[in-house]
């Protein structure tokens, strides 16, 4: 009796801990409800390509969104890719010519070393931009292109170098089937998407702002395909739904949250005593007043009296501001900044409303067209007010906040991989699947040297 | 006699580390341990310096006994958002016990006395590598040593009384990942270790009012256990090590009271029959806090709730004596856990579970006996952390066979 009680434990113990006993779960069937990926087409901008740490490299599009949800459709079956792949090794090419950033340190005009994003390279992988791919890896399931604005989408010979600088898009130059002829919503329909994800529309306001709102131009709500925001929505939708597939959305984010805008603090201004009785000697007889410690920067304005005046809460500094300029020169102090580093409250009101009135158009198109909806402006939203995922706190600082890529615009590996569940629960939600999501404590934030 | 102890103390010092209620580890006997740890109010041997210090003076004999539960424990988690499945590595824990009563005159006196030397909490838990609760946790070691010398006391023939002072002694190994990577593609991590020491008392009360029927009522205080001079270790990119200073750090961790109720019951003479009631002060374990001697605005002070609720555990066991030389037990139990929805964490994935246990004692001669003890515990608990978010399912599997050896004198 003994020795087989001894025995069965003995037994039962050594087999468990050598072949398992182990804790074993069924993962769900995953069912694919209204979603036909066979053929799953991303359409939008740099978001969608993938652009991040101010460059469209490799590593940042294997990360992009609609790479990551496709990888999600292929768990329940096959649905191939393809993507406009950088070359592994290039340093990535980004809108202004220069390379990726990455996190280095980099010595100010005071001598003091920090750490910041630098460039990676001298120089961006210009080459990039002159070689078309679709020949060797199109047709292109990723038909995201950096810079597009959701008014261009049907603009015709939008990649025709020959246009001239500011009138072609180099990005779709390199993926287009034609760049001399066609345009990217011609192009997104070359595989008959039997599924899509629309995610356009950033860049209407974005490539505003980013100008500090002194160039470029607000999309307008209203007009046909090409020029309002509505008939070029509706336009490319219809044609997208055209070869009978179902579709997502995605809203826009208010872009005023981005880290570009709320890094460099408006009140940033630190006057030690001498300074203030300067400022107060220089400003004080047109009533502006400066104490010492901290005070708003002073700007250009062109409505006030001498065209000056100090920022007000509500305003934004660009983080593209000379800041050795700030620190050594007096920009913002004696200097006024000039308008291009500066979004006004007016301004900051102008392209709110803008987002305000494209989210109401493409909740309405949605509807119309039974898209289902990711509310990516809310996501952003969240991510400005801070949350936490499996033990990772995250939001919208820059660097530190952990999902926002080097350039203070673009998401992070980390970032997308949230982005792309947004999408993804969506789907679900809309179309009865319940594809799952993205585990993102397993895709990088910053790289720390 | 008390000259033997303190080689034994050396020989005993195994380290234990497994998850029970919370952390409690209830394995502090092998015959009680095959009853559902129903032991109260039962008269087995010198573990009863720990099960009920007012039932020591009514044991026959002198006695030294140790025991050790090897303790196999098998965790894994399902995301439920990804589904995605991760791993704990089963680090074996040895929960062991050794426990000596001796009579202070001869075996006829009123008045025993004893030590017993036991890990009532204890947890050790590994998850696999790069799993994706890593930022919430990666290793956890806690273990935790009572020494109790009691002095117990036989009224009359009935009542016993008794009391032990405890000296606690612990350690705890927290391992997490940091949420930033460096050039080579590495994580940070923290690793804050620490001893810890507390004490607190053991007592209880023993009635037999017939030769059938025992009731005993016993009280183990809360121990405190306090961190003071914890060392924090960061493995950080280079760029951050300022961020994270390696230094100081200082903690505390509530070990709760537990107050319990039992009875026995010997019916026919080989049958005997045992419940015990626990009710435990789990409250006690508002918050985990980790207050750093140097702070920066990466490195704060942390405070997480962890709002642990006073619970009962109900136990119930048979023993069975087959002959002069064999005795059969089992037992089961059902263990309410403290943790609320909410907190749940990858360090204490705990739940109310019911226990089985079986097992069985060889009286080999006048003097020495051998005791066997397996128990069984599965647990499955659901959640969505409060703090870390972390949401899916905690399955656990945990094997505990145990053997003790006792020495009659």
């Amino acid at each position: 009796m003994k020795n087989l009680l001894l025995k069965i434990s003995i037994l039962v113990t050594t087999g468990c801990i050598i072949s398992g006993c182990q804790p074993e779960f069924t993962e769900p069937a995953i069912k694919k409800g209204n979603v036909d990926a066979t053929v799953f087409v991303a359409i939008g901008d740099d978001f969608t390509a993938g652009y991040t740490d101010g460059a469209l490299y490799f590593e940042g599009q294997k990360n992009s969104f609609p790479n990551l949800i496709s990888m999600q459709f292929k768990l329940a079956g096959d649905s191939n890719f393809v993507q406009p792949l950088m070359n592994e090794n290039s340093v990535g090419i980004g809108n202004s010519g220069k390379s990726k950033s990455v996190l280095g340190y980099a010595t100010d005009c005071l001598g003091a070393s920090s750490l910041k994003p630098i460039p990676y390279s001298s120089t961006g992988d210009l080459n990039a931009l002159t070689i078309n791919l679709f020949p060797t890896i199109g047709p292109f399931n990723n038909m995201g292109v950096p810079d597009l604005k959701l008014s261009e989408l049907n603009k015709l010979a939008y990649g025709n170098s020959t246009l001239g600088n500011g009138n072609y898009n180099p990005f779709f130059s390199r993926m287009a089937s034609d760049p001399q002829v066609t345009s990217v919503l011609d192009d997104a329909t070359i595989l008959f998407p039997t599924f899509f994800s629309f995610f356009a529309g950033t860049n209407d306001v974005l490539a505003y702002a980013l100008k500090g709102a002194a160039s470029n131009n607000i999309t307008p709500s209203n007009g046909g395909a090409g020029i309002g925001f509505d008939g070029s929505l509706d336009n490319a939708i219809t044609t997208l739904k055209s070869f009978g597939g179902n579709g997502v959305i995605g809203t826009i984010p208010d872009i005023l949250d981005f880290p570009f805008f709320t890094t460099i603090p408006i009140d940033g201004l630190a006057l030690d005593s001498a300074s203030a009785t300067l400022m107060n000697a220089i400003y004080g007889p047109i009533g502006m007043n400066f104490q010492i410690g901290k005070n708003y920067f002073t700007i250009e304005d062109t409505t006030q009296p001498f065209n000056v005046r100090t920022l007000k809460p509500g305003e934004f500094i660009l983080l593209n501001i000379p800041l050795d300029s700030v620190k050594c020169f007096k920009l913002g102090s004696v200097y006024p900044i000039p308008n291009r580093y500066i979004i006004t409250e007016t301004e900051a009101n102008e392209i709110r409303n803008a987002i305000t009135t494209y989210n109401s158009i493409i909740q309405a198109t949605a509807q119309q067209h039974n898209l289902a909806v990711a509310d990516i402006h809310q996501f952003f939203k969240k991510l400005k007010a801070g949350f936490v995922y499996n033990g990772i706190s995250l939001n919208s600082s820059f660097v530190s906040g952990g999902a926002f890529s080097l350039d203070g615009i673009h998401l992070n590996a980390r970032g997308n991989a949230l982005l792309a569940n947004e999408f993804l629960k969506a789907i679900n939600a809309k179309f009865g699947s319940n594809f799952p999501l993205i585990d993102a404590t397993k895709y990088k934030g910053v790289t720390f040297p | 006699m008390m000259k033997i102890l303190p080689s034994l103390f050396l020989t005993f010092c195994f380290l234990s580390d497994l998850m029970a209620q919370g952390f409690q580890v209830n394995l502090q006997g092998q015959k009680q341990q095959a009853m559902g740890s129903a032991a109260c109010a039962t008269i087995q041997d010198a573990s009863s310096l720990f099960y009920n210090p007012g039932s020591t003076c009514f044991l026959p004999k002198n006695s030294i006994m140790a025991g050790v539960s090897t303790t196999f424990g098998r965790t894994a988690f399902q995301d439920s958002a990804t589904n995605s499945i991760s791993r704990t590595e089963s680090p074996v824990g040895t929960p062991f016990t050794f426990y000596s009563a001796f009579a202070v005159k001869d075996s006829s006196s009123r008045m025993k006395m004893g030590i017993g030397i036991y890990t009532p909490f204890g947890s050790g838990i590994k998850w696999e590598d790069g799993w994706t609760g890593r930022f919430a946790l990666t290793s956890i070691k806690l273990l935790s040593i009572f020494i109790q010398p009691t002095f117990s006391y036989r009224i009359n023939d009935k009542i016993g009384i008794g009391a032990g002072f405890i000296f606690a002694t612990g350690s705890v190994t927290l391992k997490k990942d940091i949420p930033v990577i460096d050039a080579d593609g590495n994580y940070a991590n923290a690793t804050l270790q620490g001893s810890a020491n507390g004490s607190g008392f053991n007592a209880g009360i023993y009635y037999k009012p017939n030769n059938k029927l025992s009731l005993g009522l016993s009280y183990r205080s809360q121990v405190n256990m306090n961190v003071d001079n914890g060392k924090a270790e960061f493995q950080v990119p280079s760029a951050l090590a300022a961020n994270f200073p390696n230094g100081a750090f200082s903690s505390s961790l509530p070990l709760p009271s537990v107050f319990t109720a039992g009875f026995a019951l010997t019916l026919k003479e080989k049958f005997m029959i045992a419940g015990d009631i626990n009710y435990v002060g789990w409250s006690a374990y508002k918050a985990l806090e980790f207050d750093y001697e140097k702070n920066t605005p990466s490195l704060i002070d942390t405070h997480s709730e962890r709002n642990y609720k006073n619970t009962f555990a109900f136990r119930a066991g048979v023993q069975y004596k087959k002959d002069e030389k064999i005795f059969l037990r089992g037992g089961l139990s059902y263990v309410i856990t403290p943790v609320q929805p909410g907190y749940v964490t990858p360090e204490t994935p705990d739940a109310t579970r019911l226990n089985i246990a079986g097992g069985f004692s060889y009286i080999i001669n006048k003097k020495i006996a051998v005791d066997a003890s397996f128990t069984y515990q599965r647990l499955k608990r659901a959640d969505t952390n409060l703090e870390t978010q972390l949401s899916g399912t905690f399955k656990t599997f945990v094997y505990i066979p145990g053997f003790g050896l006792v020495y009659t004198l």
